[in-house]
């Protein structure tokens, strides 16, 4: 079994850049090495639940519970040109962007 | 200035329905000092001049025909996350800086149909992740007692905008104390109501199991006031609890004889201010005289609580706003060729700092090799610290505790330390973890004329309890203004 108490000191650049692809945030090299400082910080605190041994029997309390679910009725939704109006990029009724495949 | 504008919701409405001021000139009235003092404080982002007189005369053809109700011609504050139809809604963040939508939120719908009067959007942590009001694109907001310092946060603009008499009251959202803890630092009262008794939808999400709509107002009373008028089950929420429309003011003037009240014993350590915990103890005491018992309680997991709320909050904040992508709405870089570099560059250019640290926590706390150590061990810990408040509950009917540990400090002094920052959560996020009802209330100022402020913690729908609790304190209380 590994020690939980060490994942903080992996974090490094290569882990950065790995979450960064996760993110889909493109941070520039410089920005990478004072994220990873940052991160290896609050990770750090983080790291006070991994010293917790915690009694399963509360593993399933969960604070949200759903209503009761409303009827299954068919309504409008939003008109598409209202949906759009936000939109950067829009050609006729749809939303545009760069070529895909 | 003018004198009106320092009454409270209850006060104004009774005004208003005798025909000394119509709702017009209450609108004016406040506009006039926005316009004159909000350059000082910045605790809007968008005044609504024009919209805003457009309901009061509504709201006073509504008085004269004798139909109004409590909040008829309230000239209010919303917090710049939660949507308003045709006004733009920016979250204090560059990726919505243009973004108007396209429905409003229901409590927006709930208060327009009381009648409000929406004075503006109010200003706060971008995506409502901060605890200081600093990290707004649109510039930070500064404590009304004192503009050299923070108003807290994230809703920061709110509770400036009611201790600077710049609204009558205001909507907040809180996830971790985002309502509780800026209403501390700017001597006002703020309630983050029950997870479920207030509909999220339009609140633009940052944690959906955690986030929560509050009112912010000068008493407790009309934070009850506003908490009736927007609360109650929305078919467009699938966790709003199904609770009917109630009166939360209606144990307002209840004895206080037998009440008791809890004082956990970690809420009041080292890491507290001595001021700060000196004036909640006086609280406390001032809570004896008038006939309650205090009983000491414990809480062994409050020293895992601020971990916790932050992996789970920024494991769903990586979730929420996965959607800022540039394509639907928002703004979109005109830096990259494919789609795949646009959403990257939109996200790089469009999301603040701290926005960006939340989301690269969350999917740090959700990927594989780590989900189990961070997320899985921060829910179970969420189960701990719920079963602690049903055990102290069991004895006590609320809770009494610091909101913040300290009053509120200088511009920058925290802006460059996240660690520091997250700690300072420590007195409020227990209370979001477990969905529990909390109102903060001013109990004291520090030997700087800071206010400090008590938080109130009742069991689930227990809102109207800590109402009047909050309210017994608040009527023998003497409260300082703002100096702005």
């Amino acid at each position: 079994m590994h020690d939980e108490r060490m994942i903080s000191f992996m974090f490094d650049t290569n882990l950065t850049k790995h979450l960064a692809e996760l993110s889909k945030i493109n941070f520039t090299d410089d920005e990478i090495a004072v994220i990873s400082n940052e991160m290896s910080e609050i990770i750090s605190l983080m790291d006070t639940v991994t010293e917790y041994n915690i009694d399963e029997t509360f593993a399933s309390a969960d604070p949200v519970q759903f209503s009761d679910l409303r009827k299954d009725e068919i309504k409008d939704s939003f008109p598409r040109e209202e949906i759009l109006k936000n939109a950067k990029g829009k050609s006729d009724t749809c939303f545009k962007v760069p070529k895909v495949v | 200035m003018n004198d009106l504008l320092k009454c409270t919701v209850k006060e104004l409405s009774n005004k208003l329905n005798k025909k000394q001021i119509s709702a017009v000139e209450l609108t004016d009235a406040y506009l006039k000092r926005i316009n004159e003092v909000d350059g000082k404080v910045n605790s809007y982002i968008t005044v609504c001049n024009e919209q805003a007189r457009i309901s009061a005369e509504k709201a006073q053809k509504i008085i004269d025909a004798g139909s109004a109700n409590a909040l008829t011609g309230i000239p209010m504050s919303i917090k710049d996350n939660i949507c308003t139809k045709d006004i733009r809604t920016t979250c204090a963040s560059k990726m919505l800086e243009d973004f108007n939508p396209i429905y409003n939120a229901t409590v927006i719908n709930r208060l327009n149909d009381n009648n409000i009067v929406m004075l503006g959007k109010t200003n706060m942590d971008e995506f409502a992740m901060g605890g200081s009001s600093q990290t707004s694109f649109f510039g930070g907001v500064k404590n009304p007692y004192n503009t050299e310092c923070v108003t807290g946060g994230s809703s920061g603009g709110s509770a400036a905008s009611v201790a600077a008499n710049l609204c009558a009251a205001s909507l907040g959202s809180d996830t971790g104390g985002s309502v509780r803890q800026p209403a501390a630092f700017c001597g006002v009262t703020g309630l983050k109501p029950t997870y479920g008794a207030v509909s999220r939808y339009g609140l633009i999400a940052f944690a959906s199991s955690l986030d929560q709509i509050g009112p912010v107002a000068r008493s407790a009373e009309d934070c009850g006031i506003i908490l009736s008028a927007i609360a109650g089950r929305d078919e467009n929420d699938g966790t709003i609890k199904n609770i009917d429309k109630a009166d939360y003011c209606s144990k307002i003037g209840m004895s206080m004889k037998g009440i008791r009240i809890g004082i956990p014993k970690e809420f009041f350590g080292d890491g507290i201010d001595s001021e700060v915990r000196q004036a909640v103890m006086n609280a406390a005491k001032e809570y004896e005289k008038m006939g309650c018992i205090l009983e000491e309680v414990t809480m062994p997991s409050l020293k895992y609580a601020v971990a916790s709320y932050y992996l789970i909050s920024s494991a769903e904040a990586a979730s929420n706003l996965s959607r800022f992508d540039g394509i639907k709405y928002g703004y979109r870089s005109e830096n990259g060729n494919t789609y795949e570099e646009i959403i990257k560059n939109t996200r790089h250019e469009g999301f603040g700092a701290e926005v960006k640290r939340r989301i690269m926590l969350g999917n740090y706390a959700l990927s594989s090799g780590y989900y189990d150590a961070y997320y899985n061990k921060a829910v179970k810990i969420r189960g701990k610290i719920k079963a602690e408040y049903d055990e102290i509950f069991k004895t006590c009917d609320c809770i009494l505790t610091p909101t913040a540990p300290s009053v509120a400090y200088k511009i920058g002094a925290l802006e460059n330390d996240p660690v520091k920052m997250y700690s300072a959560d420590i007195c409020t996020v227990t209370v979001n973890i477990a969905g529990l009802p909390a109102i903060s209330t001013p109990c004291g100022y520090s030997s700087n004329n800071m206010p400090i402020g008590m938080s109130i913690v009742g069991n689930s729908l227990r809102e109207a309890t800590i109402i009047a609790v909050a309210d017994a304190f608040e009527k023998q209380f003497e409260t300082k203004e703002a100096s702005i």
